[in-house]
């Protein structure tokens, strides 16, 4: 299959189950809400080392938000329910009770419940109050700014961590601007996130190593300066390869996204030296999701092959 | 339930009690067995034909013609369902109903929702004494739900009250949310002296600040996030909070230890 000459590899991106929640972070400005969205989701770029990955989802307008303010929305996903509820309180006690004129709200009304104040109410000393309307119980914890406003937890959901596709291009620069392109078409669609530095890995990895011990290693098959050395997936004149990983809420909104992405490279096509776009997989034994390339972009074909 | 329409065949000469003539304890009665039910008036118990013309009406709902001050217990108990009542009730209406609706048209005696713990009462016109609050030797008050008086409240609203929110559209009487232990009361109109005595935890909102027991402590006035959340997330709140950011915090009773406070929106 070719788009605009960009070769799509019959080759899919092998997902795995994550359980993941949102939170809502809102604050006096649009610029404090996203300082606190990139803290709580930085050092979040993969389960391997970080224990959750965890992403800005999207900005909100103060309309959009519990409270009126300025917002951002923050997915966090882990490999299981009880790595889920460590870690999000840990990131709000650390990042968003500490960061300035911040409130934090759930963002999943379903599902099994994850602590928010739950926990971290007890930073309140015994002067934390809390109100509960309905079913739904919130926290206001005095700080020396003021009041940290908190819910009581969040839903969660079973979602789809490690979507993903590799763009192949003549040069780093190339490559980049693609990646850039794509990031910025994927970041529009909604329940997901792209947990890597500006959504972008330079170093993506295979299972397993030379080394015991380690888990993860280079994808030497990916390296261009090891071209024709090793059983190589490039072409001569592949250049730079980038990868970009999709978290998600369901199959379908990594699926949407990873199609977003790929039809936004394929938009800039051959011209702009974009070589093809495959997937990274483990041969489809281990994750029970698996996102076709060819099928998830087979109404956007010009040309099959 | 087959809905139920109850008419006073005349005023109520004595007191009469309506425990459990609610739409979940009349439920898989037959009509006969309904009129026949046991009301207690006065020193005796009447069936409930003989002092209402009984008749059916809307799916669900219990309604009430006209109503009395001397009916006591009207919707006491409720957990589900709609009951309205076309003009006043006595003492004790929807004490200790743990959900469905209590719509009264018109005023209520004392004790209205006390220790509700679920449901929602609507009171057009004024309640009496201890709304909300907790029966006589009781410890706590209304622990849930939502109980909306459009008129004023009387004497020792909210007395003990331990959750759930009311909310008064007049003004209330001496002695609102003593020894309250949680919960969230707003008065639009003003409340009386003796404000709060023994309040332990909750939130009393105000609009204008009262004259308050000695126990109340003046934090000033603070910008609070959480004013905005409350204003979105319960709607019958919206109205009191309007667009409001900033609050006076009066903390009390600290005498008692107390952590309760009035914000004055």
């Amino acid at each position: 299959m070719i788009i605009n000459g960009v070769e799509i590899r019959d080759s899919f991106a092998e997902a795995f189950p994550m359980v993941g929640t949102r939170l809502i972070i809102t604050a006096d400005t649009p610029d404090w809400a996203l300082t606190a969205g990139r803290v709580t989701t930085g050092f979040a770029t993969s389960v391997i080392g970080c224990g959750c990955e965890a992403g800005i989802e999207r900005t909100l307008a103060p309309e959009e938000t519990p409270d009126g303010r300025p917002g951002v929305s923050i997915l966090i996903f882990a490999m299981d329910f009880g790595s889920l509820k460590k870690v999000v309180p840990l990131r709000l006690g650390q990042c968003i009770l500490t960061c300035p004129t911040t409130a934090c709200y759930a963002g999943v009304e379903e599902g099994k419940r994850v602590p928010m104040a739950k926990t971290i109410r007890y930073f309140g000393d015994g002067y934390q109050i809390s109100k509960k309307i309905d079913a739904k119980r919130f926290w206001r914890v005095p700080v020396m700014e003021g009041e940290f406003v908190c819910d009581e937890d969040t839903g969660s959901v079973e979602g789809v961590g490690g979507g993903n596709f590799l763009i192949l291009a003549r040069s780093r620069g190339q490559a980049l601007k693609a990646a850039e392109v794509a990031v910025a078409a994927m970041t529009k669609v909604p329940g997901n996130i792209l947990p890597f530095p500006g959504g972008v890995v330079r170093s993506g990895s295979k299972v397993g190593s030379k080394y015991k011990g380690l888990f993860a290693s280079t994808n030497h098959h990916y390296c261009p300066t090891l071209y024709g050395t090793v059983d190589s997936a490039l072409t001569p004149e592949t250049g730079s390869v980038m990868e970009i990983v999709i978290d998600g809420v369901s199959f379908d909104s990594v699926a949407a996204c990873t199609k977003a992405g790929i039809a936004a490279v394929c938009e800039l096509g051959a011209a702009a030296g974009v070589i093809a776009i495959d997937a990274g997989n483990y041969g489809g034994n281990l994750g029970p999701f698996h996102f076709k390339l060819r099928e998830i972009m087979g109404a956007d074909a010009t040309g099959a092959k | 339930m087959a809905g139920l329409h109850l008419k006073p065949r005349a005023p109520f000469a004595t007191r009469a009690d309506l425990t459990g003539i609610t739409p979940s304890g009349l439920a898989g009665l037959s009509r006969a067995e309904i009129e026949r039910l046991a009301v207690p008036h006065g020193a005796a118990r009447l069936p409930l034909a003989e002092l209402f013309f009984v008749e059916s009406g809307p799916d669900g709902v219990l309604l009430i013609e006209i109503g009395d001050e001397r009916l006591d217990h009207v919707g006491a108990g409720l957990e589900a369902g709609e009951i309205i009542v076309d003009g006043a009730v006595g003492a004790w209406a929807g004490q200790g109903m743990s959900g469905g609706v209590l719509r009264i048209a018109g005023s209520a005696g004392a004790f209205l929702g006390a220790e509700m713990s679920g449901g929602v009462i609507e009171l057009a016109g004024h309640a009496g004494e201890r709304a909300g609050g907790a029966s006589s030797g009781s410890r706590r008050g209304m622990s849930g739900g939502l109980l909306a008086i459009r008129g004023n409240a009387g004497p020792f609203l909210a007395e003990r009250q331990r959750g759930g929110l009311i909310t008064v559209g007049g003004a209330a009487g001496e002695g609102l949310a003593t020894d309250m232990i949680a919960g969230t009361v707003a008065v639009a109109g003003g409340a009386g002296p003796q404000l709060g005595r023994g309040m332990k935890r909750g939130t009393v909102l105000l609009h204008a600040a009262p004259e308050l027991p000695a126990g109340f402590i003046d934090t000033g006035s603070h910008d609070m996030i959480a004013l905005r959340l409350i204003a979105r997330r319960v709607p019958e709140l919206a109205g009191f909070l309007g667009g409001a950011t900033h609050a006076r915090r009066i903390v009390g009773d600290t005498l008692m230890g107390g952590q309760g406070e009035v914000l004055v929106v």
